[in-house]
């Protein structure tokens, strides 16, 4: 197996379980530095990769489904590592799974999910299976029931908890499968995002940043 | 035929040397870039780290000794055997110094962060030193058998 990034690797800090982290390990501006060594290309696919499915994305948010699969499609074009392409289909799996139990929360009907058609390979099924609590992917994502008590209780923070777990845990597999690869370090600043995330919860600013969404919102209509 | 042969023997002399040394630079090569990924993050003990790097590179030495036990006047009798003898045990310590530095490289990136397991984590790598050991006293058992 290639090791490539032995050194890289070795650099990075233990991340604690975000739940348990009081402070993050190490800044941006230091984790940068040391993803200097990337080879280019890999750096490269990974800021894609950031910035389509980080837990906070560094580029402006796409404004509608039509264009986050606009901007997938691109990114996916451009992306050729494997491991990193399965976690973001991973990803956007989720985002569209959780999009699809929101949406029927809020009373809409199937045909909502049309404009993301091309974004998972999970909107055919859940489509045939809206009635279904769990659209029928129980097996597939054990923690869609979960969620979906978390959404009807409307427990925005546990639903973020669980979600961020669940990835968390996918990337730590996907770090055991190759961790002195490009799979590892890629691992790790997802992770590393998640535990940012985790650490800036805020509910002051949090109220400051739904206001700023808000007028976003109606300036743009 | 016979020129081939004794070009064996020749192989088979210097083999335990050479693929040896080739798994020792892989193996110092792995374990010393987790090393100094790991001086990034640590504040002391960096002899330490440096120190497990090196440990691959005891297959050289036993290397050395398999070839000085080895070394004869070649000839048509002992050449094949030899070969066969210097060929193995040479392959057997390329690949477990190889392996070494994987293991030296996991136990440097584990135990920068949590000191405590440093001895634990070095177990695989002793381990993997064990079996080099064994190819290294078998094929000094062996070559005292094969003709002078």
């Amino acid at each position: 197996m290639a090791e490539p990034y032995i050194t890289l690797v070795s650099s990075l800090p233990y991340l604690p379980p975000f739940e348990q982290a009081d402070r993050s390990p190490i800044t941006r501006l230091r984790l940068e530095q040391r993803l200097h060594n990337l080879d280019t290309d890999d750096a490269r696919q990974l800021a894609k990769a950031e910035a389509l499915v980080g837990w906070r994305m560094s580029l402006a948010k796409p404004k509608t489904d039509a264009d986050m699969v606009l901007r997938s499609r691109a990114a996916m074009q451009d992306i050729s590592q494997s491991a990193l392409r399965e976690f973001i289909e991973f990803r956007i799996d989720q985002q569209v799974i959780l999009a699809g139990l929101r949406q029927r929360n809020a009373g809409a009907d199937a045909s909502v999910l049309e404009p993301v058609s091309g974004a998972s390979r999970w909107v055919r099924h859940i489509a045939a299976h809206w009635g279904d609590p769990n659209f029928k992917l129980a097996a597939v994502y054990p923690w869609i029931a979960q969620a979906r008590t978390y959404l009807d209780g409307n427990d925005a923070c546990a639903l973020d908890s669980l979600l961020m777990h669940v990835i968390w845990q996918r990337l730590g597999h996907i770090a055991e499968s190759n961790r002195f690869g490009f799979e590892a370090v890629f691992a790790f600043v997802f992770k590393w995002d998640i535990l940012q995330a985790w650490l800036a919860r805020d509910a002051v600013r949090a109220k400051f940043r739904f206001q700023d969404l808000i007028k976003e919102i109606k300036d743009d209509s | 035929m016979e020129p081939l042969i004794l070009a064996l023997g020749w192989v088979g002399l210097y083999a335990p040397l050479a693929l040896g040394a080739v798994g020792s630079m892989i193996g110092c090569a792995r374990a010393g870039s987790a090393a100094c990924g790991a001086l990034l993050e640590v504040e002391s003990g960096y002899g330490r780290y440096i120190g497990v790097a090196a440990m691959p590179s005891s297959q050289t030495i036993y290397g050395i000794v398999v070839t000085m036990a080895l070394r004869r006047e070649l000839t048509l009798e002992n050449s094949p055997g030899i070969f066969g003898l210097g060929l193995l045990a040479g392959l057997a310590l390329l690949f477990s110094a190889s392996a070494q530095g994987s293991a030296c490289a996991a136990s440097i990136n584990v135990s920068k962060n949590k000191l405590e397991i440093f001895g634990i984590s070095l177990a695989p790598a002793a381990l993997v030193e064990g079996f080099a050991v064994f190819a290294f006293v078998f094929a000094l058992v062996l070559a005292a058998g094969i003709p002078k």
